[in-house]
């Protein structure tokens, strides 16, 4: 029944989708978002002021037994986050697109706002299912709404490619989980989560939570299963981007935290907790090396994605850490902590990526050295971007540092305590070399688009994008000041999630988290006081005195021009000459010799590969093309031949079955 | 009232310790050298002037002044002085006090960025790189101490009152010297950067500055006295600590341990290579790790 009422909606989607006029579909396709949006965060609202978890419908499957539909805090919280990103992504999608309907066909854009709508609905359904079935058709209906998004240049053939392995990933994801439920399944005759805790209480914890980690893991971009990210962000349109890194992935980590709820046995904890500790940390310093050498603004945020994905890691690892030490106030301070920071990256990457969609709507490109002085020409974005830049730098006065500070907290306070001291302190020093590098990675990406001097003549001709845009951005922009300015309130919302995991969690963050977030507030509050106090007397002072202008100082040299100015290359070389075996580098044409006193011209060119995407490329990748081709003899398109093959294969089974052998 | 006189003492540290080491290079260069306050009346001077902005620059350029000494004016105020009380003061403020000078550092190197000078943006991309790199032993710096006194705020870590105790007295030492080093990198001195440097290509810090002048220059100028205060004050605390000294001790301990340190390693050696920086950095980083490792192993009474 529930199937059959989802195809009937996504049938009249459709349809309305398609026969609406071109310049209505992104108002009938928010409209529809607004109406999911609505129906489900109404009950999510209601689940996080303090009512208790709340069935929603009850649904049978072909497969994996009865399921439900149910809301409890922490898919409300999920689903607040997905809502959210929702409408802003829609609302800036239509000024992205502008420049394309003319160019694609109606049809295209249809479908394109169908997958949109499907994949937020999809999302919302993956947090609200309680699992089996249910869940194992949001998820694939949410990985095949992404894959149509990021198809949507299909021409580029960069973009089909990356599509592909998109998609290719995520089925192996896919099939993994499939093994994951089967494994509850056997053991408990039901495919619930709520039923791994009966499944886990068996004894065979660890070899089900690896299924399911890689699994999740591959949608959240758990090393070494990133590689998909920095292939299909610089694909998809920027919206699509931003709705898939903001909160996309952040499925997998919802997963990954469902199925940690369910084990209790310490031992096992602990075993789980170091496995998630180790992969955040390598997954966090990975990916925030590569974002720093990237050259192109959309990989960039696409490694520091992945980056953000090893902190919240981090936190849930020291968590279930101190989960399994019996110490409920790190375990609470640490969870509350990654909670926040999925919270707060799902906005800051969105308005990231917004901006990004700015500039490249404006100059067609993403390549850093293309740009610079950006500022002066768009200005509102870069006030915008600026904000994003710094709350994901996680600085004082924006929401990315409360979230970090909870984490950090965790481990110093479980440093102090004395209670996995070693393991904090490898998680502290990987988390604040992370903090180090997010902010070289950040000034080059923020200083070589918008500051300095242009590169480039397509970006004097750039303008400011239309108010829609600018609206939909103001969206994260309005979370990421609230939260960073009041994070004694922000801290509400996931208390009743941190309440699921400790009964005592409420005690503990009302006597000793609040009150600390409290003294934030107040710190910020200074922080902004005194930078405005201290502006406004130099403002004054300045009134009275001469203020000339001149060109920048170029150290005697008067001949200075734009090409002089260090580029993004440049910024991150001395990164670069230390991390050069993370990367695999590829060069096109050649460097200005030292020896060269009148260079000639030359053209120069690198790019930074991810050493993990050769396993891609690797002798089994040829392998598996060689049986591949052979087994596509068989595809002969000849009808009397499949039916002989449906012969011999009953045959087959005819002959194994009189032997029992099935 | 402690508040107060604690804030006021930080003050007074952070001005005393660049007058004290420009003495002590001029008594080691045999030089007759500035008179103490001789950095004061240069920043008075620079206050009252008139200023030239480049034609390339954004707000965000006359703006990042206001933001870098503002940034720095809070993590002073984190600081307390021996066993007073600062301004400020929660648990987790370690934290924030590193993050509200990773905030001062983001908003100079955007700002250098900003000028689209190629020399500044050398100096930008040393600082962002160093600061990197420094960052983790500043964190694990903290942690030790947490380690050891047990808290995760500055006042309650150097309130650690208790009669002598040579295991506190190994780790609280061996914090002040990585300390030590970290104000040498965060304020810029031999042998990471020569503030005295007449060559912009090996310059970090002040080559980001190239383009400010006047008010802004002061203000940036104000902002280095706070950092490296900030710095030596944790050095001092940490020795502090060990023998329940007060403040009497703290602060000419700061003022002499920074200002002759610097001094004389500005008076005696050269700088380094700047390939080798990173190295310097690093090992930084590396002692770091290695003095929170003696720590555990001392907490966990292991005889070593």
């Amino acid at each position: 029944m529930f199937y059959i009422s989802l195809l009937l909606a996504l049938t009249l989607l459709v349809a309305t989708l398609f026969l609406a006029p071109l310049r209505w579909k992104m108002w009938v396709a928010t409209s529809a978002t607004a109406l999911v949006a609505i129906a489900a965060s109404i009950p999510a609202i209601s689940v996080l002021s303090g009512d208790s978890e709340m069935e929603i419908m009850r649904i049978t499957s072909p497969f994996f037994g009865a399921e439900t539909l149910h809301m409890d805090s922490l898919s409300a919280l999920f689903v607040l986050i997905i809502c959210i990103a929702g409408i802003a992504t829609m609302l800036y999608s239509r000024g992205y697109l502008e420049h394309y309907l003319d160019k694609k066909s109606s049809a295209h854009i249809s479908l394109h706002y169908t997958a949109l709508v499907v994949l937020v609905a999809s999302m919302i359904l993956v947090v609200v299912s309680s699992g089996g079935f249910s869940f194992l058709f949001a998820w694939e209906l949410m990985t095949i709404a992404s894959f149509l998004l990021i198809l949507f240049d299909a021409q580029r053939q960069q973009v089909l490619r990356a599509a592909l392995a998109y998609l290719i990933m995520m089925h192996i994801g896919f099939v993994l989980l499939v093994a994951g439920f089967a494994g509850i399944y056997s053991a408990c005759g039901s495919g619930n989560f709520a039923n791994l805790a009966m499944c886990f209480s068996e004894g065979n914890t660890l070899p089900i939570f690896i299924l399911f980690l890689l699994g999740f893991g591959m949608k959240a971009g758990l090393f070494p299963m990133h590689v998909w990210l920095p292939e299909a962000h610089p694909a998809a349109p920027s919206h699509v981007s931003a709705i898939m890194s903001g909160v996309m992935i952040k499925t997998g980590v919802y997963g990954i935290i469902r199925t940690l709820w369910y084990v209790v046995e310490p031992q096992e904890l602990h075993t789980i907790g170091l496995i998630i500790l180790a992969m955040g940390i390598v997954t966090g310093l990975w990916g925030v090396i590569l974002a720093a050498v990237q050259n192109d603004a959309k990989r960039l945020l696409a490694y520091s994605s992945i980056e953000n994905i090893g902190v919240i890691f981090i936190g849930l690892g020291i968590s279930t850490l101190a989960h399994a030490a019996g110490n409920s106030t790190v375990a609470t301070i640490a969870l509350c902590g990654a909670l926040l920071h999925t919270i707060n990256h799902s906005f800051f990457k969105s308005l990231l990526f917004f901006g990004a969609g700015n500039i490249y709507s404006k100059m067609h490109t993403t390549l850093l050295d293309r740009f610079g002085g950006v500022a002066k020409h768009m200005p509102i974005t870069a006030i915008l971007f600026f904000i994003a830049t710094v709350a994901i730098c996680a600085l004082p006065p924006l929401n990315g540092f409360v979230g970090e500070f909870l984490i950090y907290l965790g481990m110093l306070d479980s440093i102090r305590e004395g209670a996995n001291t070693i393991y904090a302190a490898a998680g502290l020093l990987a988390l604040s070399l992370i903090g180090g590098i997010v902010v070289l990675a950040f000034t080059k990406l923020y200083s070589t688009i918008f500051l300095g001097s242009p590169r480039d003549h397509h970006v004097a001709e750039s303008t400011e994008v239309d108010n829609l845009r600018i609206a939909a951005m103001a969206i994260p922009t309005v979370c990421i000041i609230l939260i960073g300015l009041f994070p004694q309130f922000a801290i509400n919302i996931i208390e009743s999630v941190a309440e699921q995991f400790h009964p005592q969690a409420s005690s503990i963050l009302e006597g000793y988290v609040t009150p600390n977030l409290w003294k934030i507030s107040l710190t910020v509050w200074m922080l902004i006081l005194v930078i405005t106090l201290l502006y406004v007397v130099k403002s004054r002072a300045m009134k009275k005195r001469t203020i000339s202008q001149g060109p920048t100082w170029g150290c005697g040299f008067t001949a200075t021009n734009i090409r002089m100015q260090y580029t993004g290359e440049s910024f991150s070389e001395g990164l670069e000459s230390i991390a050069t075996s993370l990367t695999q580098n590829t060069i096109e044409g050649r460097a200005v010799g030292k020896s060269e006193i009148f260079p000639s011209s030359h053209g120069y060119n690198i790019r930074h590969k991810d050493k993990i995407d050769r396993l891609f490329a690797a002798w089994w990748m040829e392998l598996l093309h060689i049986i591949n081709k052979r087994i596509m003899r068989l595809r002969t398109g000849k009808i009397n031949n499949y039916i002989l093959f449906a012969l011999l294969f009953l045959i087959a089974i005819f002959i194994l079955s009189l032997f029992n052998l099935i | 009232m402690a508040i107060v006189l604690n804030t006021l003492l930080i003050i007074l540290t952070a001005i005393a310790i660049p007058g004290l080491i420009n003495r002590t290079r001029a008594v080691l260069a045999g030089r007759k050298g500035v008179p103490f306050v001789q950095h004061l009346r240069n920043v008075k001077v620079l206050l009252s002037k008139g200023t030239v902005y480049s034609t390339t620059t954004t707000a965000l350029f006359k703006i990042a002044p206001a933001i870098y000494l503002g940034a720095a004016i809070v993590a002073a105020l984190m600081i307390p002085v021996a066993d007073l009380y600062p301004l400020i003061s929660f648990k987790g403020d370690v934290i924030c006090f590193a993050y509200t000078l990773a905030l001062a550092r983001v908003i100079i190197i955007m700002a250098a960025m900003d000028t689209g000078s190629s020399f500044e943006g050398m100096g930008a991309a040393r600082e962002a790189l160093y600061g990197a790199l420094i960052e983790p032993a500043l964190m694990i710096g903290f942690a030790t101490l947490a380690l050891f006194c047990g808290y995760t705020s500055f006042a309650d870590i150097f309130e650690y009152e208790q009669s002598f105790d040579l295991h506190l007295t190994i780790v609280m030492l061996l914090t002040a010297f990585l300390f030590l080093k970290i104000a040498f990198v965060e304020s810029g001195r031999v042998p990471v950067d020569d503030p005295r440097t007449h060559l912009e290509l090996t310059m970090i810090h002040e080559v980001m500055c190239l383009d400010y002048s006047g008010i802004d220059m002061g203000m940036i100028h104000i902002a280095g006295w706070l950092k490296t205060a900030c710095f030596s004050m944790i050095a001092a605390n940490a020795v502090a600590a060990t023998g329940c000294f007060h403040w009497w001790f703290a602060v000419p301990f700061a003022v002499l341990l920074t200002g002759l340190s610097v001094g004389i390693v500005e008076s005696t050696q050269a700088r380094n290579k700047l390939s080798r920086n990173t190295t310097f950095i690093v090992t930084i980083s590396a002692l770091a790790a290695l003095i929170f490792f003696i720590g555990y192993l001392l907490k966990l009474n292991i005889n070593i």
